[in-house]
């Protein structure tokens, strides 16, 4: 595999807009603009030293409604590697163009707390494509190291709609029941706003019902990541010090909106999940589990 | 029924450095500052998922959302969300009120174990709505009709956007605690050079207290300060000199340097029976065995608004039978350079100690060197509420140190108050 090292992180506005360079009908066939390959480019795409910017947590931390403590929010990590995410799917070979893709899946692992004060070296790579119910999909795999020790790993599963391939349906697990509701979230118009300008995922769905509707939204929708960042939020005084967090997206979160949170604590982890207030529409269904932690 | 009262067991404390306004906590909010205490005190003595009987804790500039701030950053940390937590705000001397009103629980024997902390910040300060507008706002909510409300709209002028913003002023006189501590200055004759003077041991003996790590187990760095932002150890009296008055006019002797800068910080302190710090295996440092409040009216009988520890120090030596010199180690809250150095005046002094005193004898004179021995507010500046816990905690390890021993700490707060309490070593006071 190919490894490509970057001084510092792409800027995603630039790469948004050749993320959906591919929309326009024969697009692709120019060299610059993604959609040319088969399948997701055999590329590794590494931030050898990233820092934190206290301000920039702060703000982030703010909208997601997180303590700023000296420990970041695993979430955090995530929006740093999000650049590369970007980056890799703005390469030529990339099958498709980023814009219109859905986000379905994240699992963040944390193998142990990151402090503020510390550095990291981040990578990003991208699973293979593989068929899904509705379409393709495939896994943008992040791994941050401090030092030799790998402290944090994030899967995300993005989905592009198109011919599917039913037998990839996943097997129905048993149905458990719904988390107990203990909170109602009020989320602003502008929240996507927001959250776009602390996490720099600019991404038009998210910003105002007229850059969504182009896309095929009827209006913004939150972004799947600040909704899991909130979830995170309102449970920062359980989690364990290592934990697995997966989350899958549902139906999106058009703004603005009231939601519930409704949580579920047992031995072997935590349950939580985001619905509509009004209409029980679910948003996002997630887990904890611990997982061994890393000395520090 | 009468109850007894039990020893009240200082268990350590933690806190983060301090910064300076607008430094490393710009974007830190009370709550996450008194958060990242908590958390570090949590961590060092395995509270985590504990019951603690209470905790108390304030700030002095406080924003009306934090309503229940002590109880919100509890239910944010580690510690059992069964424990009850209440705000505490008197000025300057919050933090160590706090300390007292959870020694006093203990002692009763009401809870057996508490948390004290204090924080404030400066930087993300609490504007609040111009009060103009928020008048008219108010009369718009009480008005029934469209028409009366738009009338109301009449009232609002450009000005109004202005918001309030939270003055270091005291509200009776006008006048900030640094011009009203210019004036005691001046009254007790304190020198440019004794004020310069004490400001350079604060910093040179905070210096060493890092040096020696013996800081390491009293804080937690936060957001990538390891140390107090406003630590300037080596300075001289020449260098000192050259500093213009910031209070008092051009002829004060008050500086930026001899003044406590404006800060961000937060502080927590454990206080337990001995009973449950036993069955914890957690060792104990110090016993808190007395504490008092005074307040001077600075208003009409013109004392000095910083003042007070002065009255409140020789009610609580009476009661405790001691005098002023059995003391291993003072801790005078620093202010500022001239509020320590015209109490310890007040107190040699026969005059006030008769007349403001009622005294037939002066408290007397202190051995200054042992005084602030690890450097003092002058050196790790001074958040408001979060400076008790600083003291106590770092009084505390010091009788620990020490073996036996017993010292005192006395804070000036706003509004004419101070707070004074005494620490026994856990090896006994002598």
């Amino acid at each position: 595999m190919a490894t490509r090292e970057l001084q510092g992180p792409p800027g995603i506005i630039p790469l948004y807009a050749k993320a959906a360079l591919p929309m326009i009908p024969g697009a692709s066939a120019l060299p610059f603009v993604p959609g040319s390959g088969k399948d997701v480019p055999d590329l590794e795409l590494v931030l050898p030293e990233v820092t934190f910017d206290p301000a920039a947590l702060a703000a982030y931390n703010r909208v997601c409604g997180f303590t700023l403590r000296d420990d970041v929010p695993s979430t955090y990590i995530h929006v740093l590697a999000f650049p590369l995410h970007m980056a890799l799917m703005a390469e030529p070979n990339f099958p498709f163009g980023a814009v219109g893709l859905v986000h379905v899946n994240n699992t963040i692992t944390q193998h142990r707390p990151v402090s503020v004060s510390e550095t990291l070296s981040i990578k990003v790579t991208a699973s293979k494509l593989r068929p899904h119910a509705k379409g393709k999909q495939f896994d943008m795999v992040a791994q941050a190291k401090a030092g030799r020790t790998i402290v944090w790993e994030g899967v995300s599963t993005y989905l592009r709609l198109g011919k599917g391939d039913p037998s990839a349906k996943k097997p129905k697990g048993e149905e458990l029941a719904d988390p107990p509701v203990s909170a109602t979230w009020k989320l602003q118009g502008g929240l996507g706003r927001k959250y776009a300008a602390a996490s720099g995922d600019r991404n038009p769905i998210h910003l105002y019902d007229l850059t969504a509707k182009p896309l095929g939204f009827n209006k913004a929708i939150i972004h799947g990541m600040w909704t899991k960042a909130r979830c995170l939020a309102a449970l920062e005084s359980v989690l364990p010090e290592a934990y697995k967090v997966d989350v899958q997206f549902r139906k999106p979160i058009p703004l603005p909106s009231k939601v519930t949170f409704g949580e579920e604590i047992t031995k072997d982890g935590i349950r939580f999940a985001v619905k509509n207030a009004r209409k029980g529409t679910p948003h996002l269904d997630g887990t904890v589990v611990q997982v061994p932690a890393k000395k520090r | 029924m009468t109850p007894s009262v039990r020893r009240v067991a200082v268990i350590g404390g933690n806190r983060i450095p301090f910064a300076r306004s607008n430094g490393p906590y710009a974007h830190a909010s009370n709550s996450d500052m008194l958060a990242a205490a908590l958390d570090g005190l949590i961590e060092r003595y395995n509270l985590q998922g504990e019951k603690i009987g209470e905790m108390a804790a304030g700030a002095v500039l406080k924003h009306p959302r934090d309503r229940d701030l002590t109880r919100e950053v509890v239910l944010g940390s580690k510690l059992a969300p069964e424990t009850p937590a209440f705000d505490v705000q008197q000025a300057c001397g919050t933090g160590l009120e706090a300390v007292i009103l959870i020694a006093n629980k203990i002692a009763l024997g009401q809870i057996d174990s508490g948390i004290a902390g204090g924080v404030d910040t400066t930087s993300d300060a609490p504007l609040a709505l111009n009060d103009d507008l928020r008048e008219i706002l108010l009369d718009a909510n009480r008005t029934p009709d469209t028409a009366g409300r738009l009338k109301l709209l009449t009232r609002l002028r450009p000005g109004m956007v202005v918001p309030a913003i939270p003055a270091n002023e005291e509200p009776r006189t006008g006048l900030s605690m640094g011009e009203h501590c210019a004036i005691m200055a001046s009254e007790w004759g304190i020198t440019r050079e004794a004020q310069d003077a004490l400001t350079i041991r604060s910093h040179d003996h905070l210096a060493a207290a890092y040096d020696r790590g013996w800081q390491d187990d009293l804080m937690t760095s936060y957001l990538g300060l390891e140390r107090d932002q406003n630590l300037r150890p080596g300075s001289t009296l020449e260098k000192l000199g050259k500093l213009k008055p910031v209070f008092g006019g051009p002829e004060g002797t008050m500086t930026a340097a001899n003044s406590t800068p404006l800060s961000d910080g937060a502080s927590t302190v454990l206080l337990a029976s001995e009973e449950w710090a036993k069955a914890r295996n957690l060792p104990i440092l110090a016993y808190i065995t007395e504490s008092q409040t005074a307040a001077v009216d600075f208003v009409h009988k013109r004392e000095g608004l910083l003042m007070a520890p002065a009255y409140a120090m020789p009610t609580m030596l009476d009661r405790a039978g001691l005098t002023l010199q059995d003391f291993d180690v003072y801790e005078i809250h620093e202010a500022f350079a001239a509020q320590v150095l015209c109490t310890l005046a007040a107190w040699e002094d026969p005059v006030f100690c008769k007349e403001r005193l009622g005294r037939d004898k002066p408290l007397g004179s202190i051995d200054t060197e042992k005084m602030n021995i690890n450097g003092g507010s002058l050196a790790a500046g001074h958040p408001f509420a979060a400076t008790g816990g600083r003291i106590v905690a770092g009084l505390a390890k010091e009788l620990s140190d020490r073996g036996s021993g017993r010292g005192v700490i006395s804070i000036c707060a706003a509004a004419g108050q101070g707070v004074v309490a005494i620490l026994e070593s856990a090896g006994g006071a002598k």
